[in-house]
């Protein structure tokens, strides 16, 4: 491979970590303004995971997570400290999934259907899905996550990090 | 990825300020926000101190009673009783909206669903009272409901308990629980019945074919 190649596949690369900010940025942004219209909706889907019985809690998350969702899509779109987002978003999405997943295993069981065909709205703010096609989202999603987290997609960002590591890098 | 202690810990520390801000941002856009929820309130109030209500308090046209009730309906009944609440079935519903008494306010339906769904259309006549933000309506509603001999409160049905928050808000609000009923096929069985929808505020006179 030639220095012009290696150039040109480096700058492909970036750019697609960029575009990749972007659309995860956007989704956020999306996905949090949608619940933050309804937080009501988005309160009665909640109350299903059964994660806190305590009222304050439960209005709490339901209340506050939209924006903080929007918030970090503006962070990822604007490019500021972007990998302390990207780490946040795994650490929102990851049991998240495993929230998801254990209500569709027990939807399953409920309606006797197979896993795939399970179809309910997860308060992911994006209406009824099948859940097969919501995992899969959801793996993307901590993919593209990880993948900021190392580092990539600089370009376009007000202000990458908030901190100098020793590296340098950050 | 992080290539040392000290980028691993900026990160982590990045992720701190960014849940707080965050989680910060999130509350107080939810404190301005117009559909913001009270956070120290309980929308899912259980009830299940309530006394059931007598069976001589029910004073409407008896329907027959399916032996063959799907498991719906059984839950659904269950978690009626299970908050004190006293469920119609939609023929009972429409008797009462043809009783001459639901045309002088002693007979009154109150829509437990939000505005936008209320205004797409609700039982001719209906109330609206939204229990998620009861501040808008319930000043209103309640004088109403206090006074009647009757009130059904319907939301969407099935698994919808809006309709069950909204009539244990006015059960709170000195409604005696006697004269409340939940009709729990909701606005979806009424619409598919092809029964009367008014559109628009109440009142408006304005119907849309239920489909």
């Amino acid at each position: 491979m030639t220095a012009d190649q290696a150039m040109w596949r480096r700058k492909a690369f970036e750019a697609a970590a960029v575009l990749a900010r972007w659309a995860l940025g956007a989704l956020f942004i999306y996905m949090g303004l949608k619940k933050a219209m309804h937080p009501e909706e988005f309160l009665k889907l909640t109350r299903q995971y059964e994660m806190v019985h305590s009222p304050f809690l439960l209005n709490a998350i339901a209340a506050g997570l939209p924006w903080f969702e929007a918030f970090c899509g503006a962070l990822l779109l604007l490019g500021i400290a972007v990998r302390g987002t990207a780490l946040t978003l795994v650490a929102v999405l990851v049991p998240f999934t495993w929230l998801v997943w254990r209500r569709a295993l027990a939807l399953q069981a409920l309606r006797a259907i197979p896993f795939c065909a399970v179809k309910f709205d997860c308060g992911c703010g994006a209406g009824e899905v099948f859940i097969c096609g919501k995992l899969a989202e959801n793996i993307l999603l901590i993919l593209v996550s990880c993948w900021l987290l190392s580092g990539v997609g600089r370009a376009f960002c007000a202000r990458h990090a908030l901190f100098s590591g020793k590296s340098g890098k950050i | 990825m992080p290539s040392s202690k000290s980028d691993i810990r900026a990160i982590l520390i990045e992720a701190a300020i960014v849940v707080i801000a965050g989680l910060g941002i999130g509350l107080a856009a939810n404190k301005v926000s117009p559909r913001g929820l009270a956070l120290s309130r309980n929308y899912f109030p259980a009830g299940a101190n309530q006394s059931p209500v007598a069976p001589r308090q029910l004073q409407v046209a008896p329907v027959a009673v399916d032996t063959n009730e799907s498991p719906a309906a059984a839950e659904l009944s269950e978690r009626l009783r299970d908050k004190g609440l006293q469920e119609l079935k939609r023929s009972q519903v429409e008797t009462l909206l043809r009783d001459p008494r639901s045309r002088d306010g002693r007979v009154v339906f109150v829509d437990a669903r939000n505005p936008d769904d209320y205004q797409a259309g609700h039982v001719p006549g209906a109330y609206e009272l939204d229990p998620y933000h009861p501040d808008r309506e319930l000043g209103n509603v309640l004088p109403v409901c206090q006074a009647a001999e009757k009130v059904v409160v319907y939301c969407t049905g099935g698994d919808c308990e809006d309709s069950d928050t909204a009539a244990i808000l006015l059960r709170d609000g000195g409604v005696p629980g006697g004269k409340l009923f939940v009709y729990g096929g909701g606005i979806t069985e009424w619409q598919a019945a092809h029964l009367p929808v008014e559109t628009g505020a109440r009142n408006s006179g304005m119907r849309s074919d239920s489909k």
